[in-house]
């Protein structure tokens, strides 16, 4: 089976033992949280000795729990949209363009992946106490605009490196305009590296609580924060219903990039 | 023009004035909601009332800022050697799986990184926290004697930091393992050498760049972490980010805070230059190819 350890028998043992440790601990934790969702809605039970939906139903009816999950879809959503409109016309002007500085800039985009997420939070908290901008809807998406930008960023440049030039050359050539050229040529071929990015940004917004920590309070909380505050605070069982939906809607953009990038190796 | 510079500029090539049309609203955004905070923290740390270092000078002549220092990077370097001790294994294992098996075991590796940090915060407090299913469990095995703490802790701390990391540190080594020429290990059984020999002598160093890479993605994640030692943490096990939001919430001492966020951007600022001088060394090469 195996020449980079060799083929003694202990030292395989030792290494798939480790390993199913690993794989346990990875995935066992949040497994488990998914039958504790549908038990005991007194206390954190496993395994439940009952069968109710009573948490869900806390959860749906909770304005709490369930106003912050609304706030957290229509940040994501618009931090998904304005990403796309301000990210995908750069990437291809960087990729399709001599300009000089554009190493830098692209060092400009991508640098919110670099800067620890905290110091963010902070300076940002900063700024929009001056303006005026804490706790309002605009300043928390403006601020994950900034941070789903380099995700995006990188979807993007990779599948234009893979885009074929040509056709957009014959199409100039032909007398196509830039801005035809950009909607028929450009954007078809983009269609998944831009679905991936977007899915990726989507769910990072969706997920974000630092950034979203130091500048939401009572109007803008999200779900993340109100999640963060219950975990320290009251460890309800509520958590573990809020835990199996996020984890269900992870699972299902996480298999869908999966698929949409396996059709695009396939096709290349 | 496009006809001077032969292949190099084609008619594709957009025309110096749209290409600054696309880039100018997203390179505004970045300089307004990035460039100018980050000013902003380094501004405030230096400037309260007048121009002075004296926050920095306070930071390091502060108990709690080099106790809290310590704390980070014990916890990040104790952090990053665990989930190296357990995640070389698990690429090992990885690379010696059939292409259609790992990838099915690539996706278990891959799930927690996909989960959010507050369900995986939640499901460890739920597994290994005092009223968790390991201390139930230990309690109805002892008959109510034994309850191990291992949340709220540093234990609580480690565990957490390795359920974030370990992901970042396989796939690190599994991509120096899977671009290992395996002819060299064929070569070297049919000349005799021993399981052992093979993996001291060739396995693990051509693994190195890997293993180097992921240690230093390691230390440079974990040395940021806030949710983590907030949440799986003791009062004892404050982090620097954690004290960042002390020094902002708590005291509202906005200079100490930015001082220690400045602190904190060069410390993870050098690790990345790190991490960059490492990578362009090795991680080019399979990238490229």
């Amino acid at each position: 089976m195996n020449e980079l350890f060799g083929s003694s028998r202990l030292a395989r043992g030792l290494v798939s033992s480790m390993a199913w440790l690993c794989y346990a601990f990875l995935l066992v934790p949040s497994l488990i949280v998914i039958p504790i969702s549908f038990g005991n809605p007194g206390q954190i039970e496993f395994p439940p000795r009952q069968f109710s939906l009573e948490l869900y139903r806390q959860f749906f009816t909770d304005a709490a729990w369930w106003g912050s999950t609304v706030q957290s879809l229509i940040v994501a959503c618009l931090t998904t949209l304005a990403t796309l409109v301000l990210a995908v016309p750069a990437a291809y002007a960087l990729a399709r363009s001599r300009l000089p500085g554009r190493g830098g800039l692209q060092g400009l985009f991508m640098m919110p992946m670099l800067v620890p997420v905290i110091v963010l939070g902070l300076g940002l908290y900063l700024q929009y106490s001056n303006w005026g901008l804490l706790d309002t809807t605009a300043g928390l998406v403006l601020a994950h605009v900034m941070l789903t930008t380099p995700y995006i960023m990188v979807s993007v440049m990779s599948g234009l490196s893979h885009s074929d030039v040509a056709l957009e050359t014959v199409a100039s050539i032909m007398g196509a305009s830039r801005l035809r050229i950009f909607f028929r040529v450009v954007l078809p071929q983009l269609k998944t590296s831009i679905a991936v990015g977007a899915l990726f940004a989507f769910l990072m917004s969706l997920d974000e609580v630092v950034v979203a920590y130091f500048l939401t309070g009572t109007d803008s909380m999200t779900l993340p924060v109100k999640m963060y505050s219950s975990i320290r605070w009251e460890l309800t069982p509520v958590l573990a219903a809020v835990s199996t939906l996020l984890t269900v809607l992870s699972l299902l953009i996480a298999l869908g990039i999966i698929a949409m990038q396996g059709k695009t190796e396939a096709s290349q | 023009m496009a006809q001077s510079s032969a292949h190099s500029s084609s008619a594709s090539d957009l025309s110096p004035w749209t290409a600054l049309l696309l880039l100018a609203p997203l390179t505004a955004v970045m300089l307004l909601i990035l460039i100018y905070p980050l000013g902003l923290t380094v501004w405030t740390s230096l400037y309260n009332g007048r121009f002075s270092f004296d926050a920095y000078v306070e930071l390091a002549s502060s108990t709690l800022f080099l106790r809290v220092l310590r704390n980070t990077f014990e916890i990040a370097i104790g952090g990053t050697l665990v989930s190296l001790l357990f995640g070389y294994p698990v690429a090992l294992h990885l690379a010696a799986q059939p292409p259609r098996k790992r990838t099915a075991y690539l996706i278990m590796v891959m799930l927690p990184f996909w989960t959010s940090i507050l369900v995986k915060s939640f499901a460890l407090v739920a597994v290994f926290g005092n009223q968790g299913l390991i201390n139930q469990f230990l309690g109805v095995v002892s008959g109510g004697t034994l309850n191990v703490p291992m949340m709220f802790n540093r234990v609580g701390v480690i565990l957490g930091m390795i359920n974030f990391l370990l992901p970042f540190m396989i796939l690190s080594i599994l991509g120096s393992l899977l671009a290992l020429d395996r002819r060299l290990i064929l070569a070297a059984e049919t000349m005799g050498a021993g399981p052992l020999r093979i993996f001291w002598k060739i396995t693990l160093p051509l693994s190195l760049p890997g293993v180097l890479a992921g240690v230093l993605i390691n230390v440079t994640l974990s040395i940021g972490m806030y949710i983590t030692p907030a949440l799986l943490g003791g009062r004892q096990d404050m982090m620097v980010a954690n004290l960042v939001d002390f020094y902002t919430r708590q005291t509202l001492d906005w200079t100490a805070a930015s001082a220690t966020a400045v602190a904190l951007l060069i410390l993870s600022g050098l690790l990345v230059a790190l991490l960059g001088k490492v990578r362009g060394a090795s991680g080019l090469a399979g990238a490229g190819a």
